[in-house]
């Protein structure tokens, strides 16, 4: 089966095919096209979903190309429907809508967070594991039980995400900062005391992203090491108190901020202490991406058909555990 | 004995009494600073909050010995069962004597920080509260709805097949020891809470 994914929360607008045979995936093509906003300014909604709908067709040709697959072999088109930033989900709605009622193949509207947990599972082996979803939009603990994923904890405020994009963006860098604040923080060694606020399973950010951005005059290094020890060990001790909670023994992260080596270290080393399998999504597939969407709409279909063509709207908030998983 | 979350539990003797020690240990991860930081407030925060409760009739285990420069802390030995791994219909009932429990702290002026079914321990005449590593002293809503959020968490994810009853079970308890107006200015804090988080409310 071929399945057309296509992801339009944020910054990101990709095209993804992946053949599904049996309980095995292949991605055959994943095209990606990222806004890319003015320095130390953040993403505009109206001028990224501007980029997206410029640059779909040329993307979604792309992917078809790449995958050497033509639109009438498609058996089945997945989009992306929240949560996410309303006016950018539109244009990947749009692309899917019309794919679907002009060559009539069915349409499955896709929670994108799922997608991340998904194609982690999927690229990764990992079969029942806690997980730790941390990107621009999420910062959450989960462990799948009774046909939803349960939330262990999560952000109170921020997310983790954005607590580097937004600290990045006020030392003057361009949206997503993650990779400059890595690299930034790996120069420095001297720790700045911040305010380190863990509650029960809970974090929060926002008191750390105030505090962080008044040490920045003390050395942008100095602040990034010190945002980054502080930030991740926060986290860190959250997923512990999960794994410890739960007894489970695997442990996946997903989401744009797996790819910091930093937070994987850090998990890792968890990992070890509490003798459970550690899994990291591959760099290139921890960011926003079709696979994702597109792997969601092939799980899915197993056990459902596609949606009315009257009820493939976006849904800007759109809570994980809230989604009920069938298969 | 048991590798938790924040320190690392062993069963000994102190003074010839059968006892838990404590220990938080160094966590390699954790910037070094930051480590010490933490386990030191924590570790004198348990000790001093244990006490405390004490005084107005919450029963935790005893402090026995206090090793602040190594992280250590002697406890009683508690024999029971933890409360997560009772019977559905037992959690229920229990859940009303865990909102007694954070009650008689929240009135107190004391947040737990930390209310998961794995922190109480049921003997056969009583429910034991543990770990006070998390708790602070506030009057605040905030706090207060912190400690309440924290465990419908808890339901919501680890016990999903009793989640109602058991929440409501819990609240019958905490009402009955800060009274109705004060119970419904938390609960509605908590739902506040919970409209701040991701995705939570529809726009």
């Amino acid at each position: 089966m071929f399945c057309l994914g296509i992801e339009s929360t944020a910054h990101t607008f990709s095209c993804a095919i992946i053949e599904k045979r049996g309980k095995s995936g292949r991605i055959l093509s994943d095209v990606r096209k990222i806004y890319r906003p003015p320095e130390g300014e953040g993403i505009h909604p109206r001028e990224a979903s501007r980029h997206h709908a410029e640059n779909s067709p040329q993307v979604l040709s792309e992917c078809l190309e790449k995958a050497d697959v033509k639109i009438t072999e498609l058996d089945l088109v997945s989009y992306a429907a929240g949560p996410g930033l309303g006016p950018c989900l539109r244009i990947g709605a749009v692309v899917a809508r019309s794919l679907s009622s002009y060559y009539d193949i069915p349409v499955y509207p896709v929670n994108h967070a799922l997608g991340h947990i998904e194609l982690g599972k999927m690229l990764t082996g990992a079969k029942d594991p806690l997980v730790l979803l941390v990107s621009g939009g999420h910062t959450m603990i989960l462990a799948f039980l009774g046909k939803r994923w349960r939330v262990f904890g999560e952000t109170l405020d921020i997310t983790l995400g954005q607590l580097l994009d937004q600290i990045g963006r006020h030392a003057g860098f361009a949206s997503p900062c993650g990779t400059k604040i890595e690299e930034l923080a790996s120069k420095s060694s001297n720790y700045e005391p911040l305010p380190y606020v863990v509650k029960g399973n809970d974090v929060s950010f926002s008191g750390l992203f105030s505090a962080t951005k008044r040490i920045i005059p003390k050395g942008l290094e100095t602040a990034c090491f010190s945002l980054q020890e502080t930030a991740f060990s926060m986290i860190g001790e959250a997923v512990e108190r999960a794994l410890s909670f739960t007894g489970k023994k695997e442990f996946l992260v997903v989401g744009g901020v797996a790819a910091n080596k930093r937070l994987s270290e850090i998990l890792q080393s968890i990992c070890k202490r509490h003798d459970c399998k550690f899994f990291v999504s591959p760099k290139e597939y921890s960011g926003d991406c079709g696979s994702q969407i597109s792997w969601v709409g092939l799980l899915e279909s197993s056990k459902k058909a596609g949606a009315k063509l009257e009820n493939t709207f976006v849904r800007q908030s759109w809570r994980l555990d809230t989604v009920e998983i069938l298969y | 004995m048991k590798k938790g979350a924040e320190a690392d539990i062993y069963l000994t003797t102190w003074n010839g009494r059968k006892s838990i020690l404590k220990i938080r240990k160094r966590k390699e991860y954790r910037n070094e600073i930051l480590d010490n930081r933490i386990r030191t407030l924590r570790t004198i925060r348990e000790a001093k909050m244990i006490s405390e409760v004490k005084s107005f009739g919450v029963t935790a285990p005893l402090v026995y010995f206090v090793d602040q420069n190594k992280f250590e802390i002697y406890l009683q030995f508690v024999s029971g069962e933890l409360v997560r791994d009772l019977s559905n219909k037992v959690i229920i009932k229990t859940c009303e004597k865990i909102g007694k429990i954070i009650g008689i702290l929240h009135k107190n002026g004391i947040m737990h920080g930390d209310v998961t079914t794995s922190n109480f321990i049921l003997t056969s005449d009583k429910l034991i509260i543990l770990d006070f590593g998390l708790a602070q002293r506030t009057e605040k809503v905030e706090d207060h709805a912190i400690d309440l959020r924290l465990f419908k968490e808890v339901l919501n994810s680890a016990h999903v097949a009793i989640v109602n009853s058991a929440w409501s079970s819990f609240l019958k308890g905490y009402g009955k020891i800060v009274g109705s107006s004060r119970k419904e200015k938390v609960i509605s804090q908590v739902l506040n809470i919970e409209k701040r988080g991701r995705y939570a409310n529809v726009i």
